[in-house]
C-alpha cells in the first residue's frame, strides 16, 4: 500500500552540529591528530543538542555513519536507543524519517565522524577505500584504473565527446563554490577564491580532471538531530521539513561502467526527479538551493540535467546564462560544497541546507528560501530529499 | 625478474579464475549464456540477461571501439609510470572492458576508434588483454 501523494512532512531537522572544519584542517596539516572519527562525531554531537535545546535523554534513536561502528558510537554518547542503525548522510536522514513513520521513534540522533586526513585513507591505489562496496573501485587495478576520480575522468571525457562540454565549463563549477566558499566562516577553502584561468592552469590528476574538480580529503564530524512532526514544532523554532524523498539505483554492468559511460546516470535522475518533484508538489523551477554530492565537480552537470533544471545536454550554457554561484539562478552547494567547505561525505550539505532554510547563511543566504533539493549520486545510486520550512 | 608485486593485484572472485587462467593460455574467453547467447563481464554466476546459469568459456573475436579515455598523472600502482592512460572499449560482443592502448596512440580523437586484442604478458605475473589501433 503506497502512502497519499503530497508533501511527507512526517520529520525534521531540528539540530545540527559539527566540528572546526578549518582549524583542524590547520592543525592536521601541521602534524596534530585532534581526534579520532568518533571523538570528531562526539564532539559534533554535542553541538547538534545544543542546538536543538536538548539532553541526552530525549534522544531515543541512533544512526551513525559508515566510519564509526555502530555500538562503539552509542557506549561513547551512552545512548541506549530504541531502535539503530548505520548509514551514508542520505541514507542516514531516510532511515530516519522510516524509523519515524514506523513509529519506532521520536527523536534521532544522526551522528558522523571522520578522521580520513590524519589517519591517510587512500582513494586510489591498492588499498582504495570503497572497494569492497563497489567493485568498480578496485576490478579495473591490473589495467591502471584506480581512483574514483579516474571513473569520473572517464565518464567526463565521453561526456564531452556526446555533448560538446568543454574543461572551462567544468571549471564554472569549482570557481562558483570556491565564490560560496569565501562566503561561509566555516569553509576550509575561505580567502583563497579562484578564477577559470586559475582552474585551467591546475595541473590534471586525472585528465580531463583537473586539481580544482577534486574535493578535500579532511577530518570532521557533523550531526543532525531528526524529530517527528509534531515533537519538532515544539523542540524547534524553525523545523527544517522533509517534504520529499526517493532513491533509484543503476546496478547494470556497474562494474563495466555501463552506467556512467552511455547515459551519465540519468536514467536513474529522471526517475527520482519525477519521484520527489510530485511528492513534494513542486518542481525544479521552485527550488532555491541546490546541493549535490560533489566529490568531483562533474556530478554537478549531470544533476542539473538528470533533474530537469536544464535540458540534457544544456548545463555548460546554463552555468554561463543562469549561473549556480552566488547571484546566480540556481545557488548550487552554496557553502561551498565538498569541493570547497569540506568532505564530510554529504553530511556537510544537510547542515548547509538546514541553515537555508532557517535563514542562517549569512552573507551566503539566498533570500527567502523555501526549497532545498539535495541529491546524491555515488555510483548511479542516485537519491534525492526536498527539504522545506 | 618480475612477480605479481611488481603489478597491480588481480581480483580473483570465485568466476575470475578461469578467466586469468584462459589467458594465460593464449586466449581471452568470456562467459558466453547458453540460453540467450549473451556474453558477461566481469564473470558470474548466471547471466545478467536471462538469469540462466549455464554458460561456456568463449573466445571473443578482439574488435572493439573506444567508448572513453583517461590519462593518469598521479600514479597510485606498482607497473604502471605517470603518464599513462586507460581506455573503456566496447567489444563487438557487447560488455565494456577497461584496457590500454598498445603501440601509437591516436593523436586527436580516440572516441569512436575502432580497436583489436592483444595479449601482454606483465613479466611473470599474469597476461592482460589489452588494444592496439585497428
Amino acid at each position: 500500500m503506497g502512502r497519499a501523494t503530497g508533501p511527507r512532512r512526517t520529520a525534521a531537522i531540528v539540530g545540527i552540529g559539527h566540528t572546526d572544519w578549518s582549524g583542524d584542517w590547520t592543525r592536521v596539516r601541521n602534524g596534530d591528530v585532534p581526534a579520532d572519527s568518533t571523538g570528531y562525531a562526539a564532539l559534533a554531537f554535542r553541538e547538534a543538542l545544543a542546538d536543538a535545546g536538548l539532553g541526552r535523554d530525549d534522544v531515543d534513536g541512533l544512526i551513525c555513519g559508515p566510519t564509526t561502528a555502530l555500538e562503539r558510537m552509542g557506549e561513547l554518547l551512552n545512548i541506549n536507543p530504541s531502535w539503530g542503525d548505520q548509514g551514508d548522510a542520505i541514507g542516514a536522514v531516510m532511515k530516519a524519517v522510516q524509523a519515524v513513520e514506523a513509529g519506532l521513534v521520536d527523536v534521532v540522533a544522526l551522528v558522523y565522524g571522520n578522521n580520513q586526513r590524519s589517519a591517510g585513507t587512500q582513494y586510489g591505489g591498492p588499498k582504495a577505500m570503497g572497494g569492497g562496496s563497489f567493485l568498480s573501485y578496485v576490478y579495473h587495478a591490473p589495467w591502471g584504473l584506480t581512483s574514483q576520480g579516474a571513473l569520473y575522468a572517464l565518464m567526463f571525457q565521453r561526456y564531452q565527446h556526446v555533448y560538446g562540454f568543454t574543461e572551462a565549463d567544468l571549471g564554472e563549477v569549482a570557481v562558483a563554490q570556491r565564490a560560496f566558499a569565501d562566503l561561509n566562516e566555516n569553509a576550509i577553502m575561505q580567502g583563497r577564491p579562484i578564477t577559470i584561468d586559475d582552474y585551467l592552469e591546475a595541473p590534471y590528476v586525472c585528465e580531463p580532471l583537473h586539481l580544482y574538480d577534486y574535493c578535500l580529503v579532511n577530518d570532521g564530524g557533523v550531526a543532525l538531530i531528526v524529530a517527528e512532526a509534531e515533537r519538532a514544532r515544539q523542540i524547534s523554532e524553525h523545523p527544517v521539513y522533509i517534504e520529499a524523498m526517493g532513491r533509484s539505483d543503476l546496478n547494470t554492468n556497474a562494474t563495466s561502467l555501463e552506467p556512467r559511460l552511455t547515459d551519465f546516470y540519468h536514467p536513474a535522475q529522471h526517475r527520482v526527479a519525477e519521484k520527489v518533484f510530485a511528492e513534494a508538489s513542486v518542481g525544479p523551477e521552485d527550488i532555491d538551493v541546490l546541493q549535490v554530492y560533489d566529490s568531483f565537480s562533474v556530478h554537478i552537470p549531470l544533476a542539473l540535467e538528470g533533474y530537469g533544471y536544464c535540458k540534457v545536454g544544456e548545463a555548460g550554457r546554463f552555468f554561463q546564462e543562469q549561473g549556480i554561484g552566488p547571484g546566480g539562478a540556481l545557488p548550487t552547494n552554496t557553502g561551498g560544497g565538498h569541493l570547497s567547505e569540506t568532505y564530510m561525505q554529504g553530511w556537510n550539505h544537510q547542515v548547509e541546507s538546514v541553515r537555508q532554510l532557517r535563514g542562517q547563511a549569512g552573507a551566503r543566504q539566498v533570500e527567502d528560501c523555501r526549497y532545498v533539493h539535495y541529491s546524491s549520486d555515488v555510483a548511479g545510486k542516485v537519491a534525492s530529499i526536498i527539504y522545506a520550512r | 625478474m618480475s612477480d605479481e608485486r611488481s603489478f597491480p593485484d588481480r581480483v580473483l572472485g570465485f568466476y575470475d579464475v578461469p578467466m586469468w587462467q584462459h589467458l594465460e593460455e593464449g586466449a581471452f574467453k568470456l562467459q558466453r549464456c547458453e540460453a540467450c547467447g549473451a556474453f558477461r563481464y566481469p564473470p558470474g554466476p548466471v547471466c545478467h540477461d536471462c538469469l540462466s546459469p549455464e554458460s561456456q568459456w568463449t573466445e571473443v573475436g578482439g574488435g572493439g571501439e573506444i567508448l572513453s579515455h583517461a590519462t593518469f598523472h598521479k600514479g597510485y600502482l606498482p607497473g604502471y609510470e605517470t603518464p599513462y592512460s586507460v581506455v573503456a572499449v566496447r567489444l563487438d560482443e557487447g560488455p565494456i572492458v577497461v584496457s590500454n592502448i598498445e603501440g601509437a596512440e591516436p593523436a586527436d580523437d580516440w572516441i569512436g576508434r575502432r580497436v583489436s586484442l592483444v595479449l601482454v604478458p606483465r613479466g611473470d605475473a599474469y597476461v592482460l588483454p589489452r588494444f592496439q589501433l585497428a
